[in-house]
């Protein structure tokens, strides 16, 4: 049992969040979400239909046990945009939490830092669990927790690119210094990836492409759930320490007199 | 005389003749541009195309998931005042002529969102007195009461024009350019404020610059040489890409199929070479949504969905008032070949392993 993972006051077992999105049908999304155990799962607002139960992703989600659902701004392009969507998302979903999701330009989807900012801080103070979805800055990552957003969310590279932690060295930064949980979400492909993630201190990770783009998503669920799990237990194992070089076994410096 | 923006760089009509070995390094190529592109046009390219289709059915998997976006057309007047040679609708057809009232709009609107629509494009023909701007703006406004997405598909408008659709809750335009090709332009459309090239060519940047949110181009396929229209096209994208960084640009596929007035193509496409163009498409832009119409026969449809295309209409209707008027289906602007209902749509998408999806918008992003 590896240690609880705590965000904004609620406890969760999983460190494996999930996107809904891109499924080939929602059985198969819902099956895959049992199947990751994750508790943490986000829906797009852009996706929540209150007409048409075949075509909502919301309903069957709010009925599964133990999920927490997490609505998204995906596709707002501003901070004004991605408030209102919040406000609407919290209505429907009514859960405490939001990602912030806010890319104008639709094609790579990259987040625009200064309208996440401003949107964080006006949802911070509507009383929002603010999950911000960032570039892997450093800088930024401190800002949006000084404001009082309850994780960070850097990427690991492009949504849907699955070009895992590209971002690597920033994420280092980001680690060493923040005081709130620290959530990698986007571009992981492979499982060893989240394993990655986790091992370097990372606190938890949201896949969505690499599941519902998977040969069969719900093992690949499950594959990600162990994968989030091992990394969890290593980095709370501690890891030895790596080297780049073998031990001397005659020290260098044995001529030193103490 | 073309801007130098739309002209494809020597190399790549050069690259229209590439030969296999040539087209297989394009496909190899991590970021593919327009030389690559041009590549995977040539005929060579022909040996490769099922590892191209492979890659292109990666893609889209990555970018728009195992999903269809599914959306509805809905035209609202064929009253025309242009000439386009190969259009059912051109002011010199015989045809019924029909535009919407307001309570007809409302009812056709009402029939769509019955059906599960949550995407509805508007439809009309060049600018007339009983069709114009004002009338547009009013449909827009008729649409946005019912549906999360409405994009217009109408003649070419001024700024301020967009700008007032954009906040009567249009979303996008979509205007194809026809041809590129600007001697061919200039003889199919006779007359009309159409004949204009450049101010067509400038329409989707006006349109962005005013406040849409997406545009969506495209060349009907057929007009004039298929594979140099395609490397414009292809130069538009890429310039309205790099002005515009926040729009979202998509492109359709229409290809001319028979209609009254017996237009025939002087330059036919035949499904492969159609299939070639979308496949290159995504190849080369990964995250542009693609377009395939009701024009394509059901099975052309349902093997390219999801093999680069990512969005589609179904149980259209390209005659006005057809939603609600029963199912006679002729004298429409072209030939709908793909007749199947949106259920029997729908389960062949899901058959295929994709979902069909009717939201992917909210009207809270007006």
């Amino acid at each position: 049992m590896t240690a609880p993972f705590t965000l904004g006051g609620h406890e969760f077992a999983s460190r494996l969040m999930l996107g809904t999105g891109k499924f080939s049908a929602a059985a198969v999304m819902l099956n895959a979400v049992k199947a990751s155990g994750a508790q943490l799962v986000t829906v797009a607002l852009r996706r929540i239909n209150r007409e048409r139960r075949d075509d909502d992703i919301l309903g069957p989600l709010a009925e599964l046990p133990g999920i927490t659902l997490v609505p998204n701004t995906s596709g707002a392009m501003n901070a004004k945009e991605a408030f209102k969507a919040a406000l609407l998302g919290r209505e429907l979903s009514r859960s405490p939490f939001v990602k912030l999701e806010i890319h104008p330009n639709p094609h790579h989807l990259l987040p625009d830092p200064i309208e996440t900012y401003e949107a964080a801080r006006l949802l911070v103070k509507e009383g929002f669990i603010v999950l911000p979805y960032m570039q892997a800055d450093p800088v930024l990552a401190k800002r949006l927790a000084d404001i009082g957003c309850a994780a960070v969310m850097p990427l690991g590279a492009a949504i849907g690119s699955g070009r895992g932690l590209a971002t690597l060295e920033m994420l280092k930064y980001i680690l060493r210094e923040s005081t709130v949980p620290v959530i990698v979400d986007a571009g992981l492909r492979a499982p060893s990836e989240a394993a990655a993630a986790l091992e370097l201190g990372c606190d938890a990770v949201l896949v969505n492409s690499a599941i519902a783009a998977a040969g069969d998503p719900v093992a690949m669920a499950r594959a990600f759930a162990s994968a989030v799990r091992a990394g969890r237990e290593a980095r709370e194992a501690g890891l030895m320490a790596a080297r780049d070089a073998a031990a001397p076994t005659s020290p260098l410096t044995s001529f030193l007199q103490s | 005389m073309l801007p130098d923006w739309l002209e494809p760089p020597p190399e790549a009509l050069a690259g229209l003749n590439a030969s296999e070995e040539e087209a297989g390094a394009a496909l190899a190529c991590e970021a593919p541009g327009i030389r690559q592109f041009a590549a995977l046009l040539s005929p060579r390219a022909d040996a490769l195309l099922e590892t191209v289709a492979q890659r292109a059915r990666d893609a889209t998997a990555r970018h728009f998931g195992k999903t269809i976006a599914l959306y509805a057309p809905l035209y609202l007047s064929n009253l025309c005042g242009s000439g386009c040679a190969y259009c059912g609708f051109a002011s010199d057809r015989r045809q019924a002529r029909r535009t919407l009232g307001a309570a007809q709009i409302d009812a056709e609107l009402d029939a769509l969102a019955a059906k599960g629509f949550e995407e509805v494009l508007l439809l009309t023909g060049e600018r007339t007195a009983r069709a114009g701007f004002d009338y547009v703006l009013d449909a827009v406004a008729r649409a946005a009461a019912r549906f999360h997405l409405v994009t217009v598909e109408s003649f070419a408008m001024t700024a301020e024009e967009y700008g007032a659709l954009a906040r009567a809750g249009c979303t996008g335009i979509t205007l194809y350019q026809e041809t590129y090709d600007p001697e061919v332009y200039a003889a199919v459309h006779r007359w009309g404020p159409k004949r204009d090239y450049r101010f067509r060519l400038e329409t989707p940047a006006r349109a962005l610059a005013a406040g849409m949110r997406t545009a969506g181009l495209g060349v009907l396929l057929g007009l004039a040489e298929p594979r140099r229209d395609a490397l414009r096209l292809f130069r538009h994208v890429e310039h309205l890409r790099r002005r515009y960084w926040q729009g979202g640009i998509a492109v359709s596929f229409p290809r001319i199929r028979p209609q009254r007035g017996g237009f025939t193509p002087p330059h036919p496409v035949d499904e492969k070479l159609l299939a070639r163009i979308i496949l290159a498409f995504r190849i080369a832009w990964p995250d542009l949504p693609l377009t395939l119409s009701t024009r394509e026969r059901a099975e052309f449809r349902d093997g390219m969905a999801g093999l680069g295309i990512s969005r589609m209409s179904i149980e259209s209707r390209t005659t006005v008032g057809g939603y609600r008027g029963g199912a006679e289906e002729s004298g429409g602007q072209f030939e709908v070949c793909d007749q199947r209902d949106l259920r029997g749509f729908c389960a062949a998408l899901e058959a295929k392993g994709l979902q069909p999806v009717f939201k992917n918008w909210d009207a809270v992003y007006r």
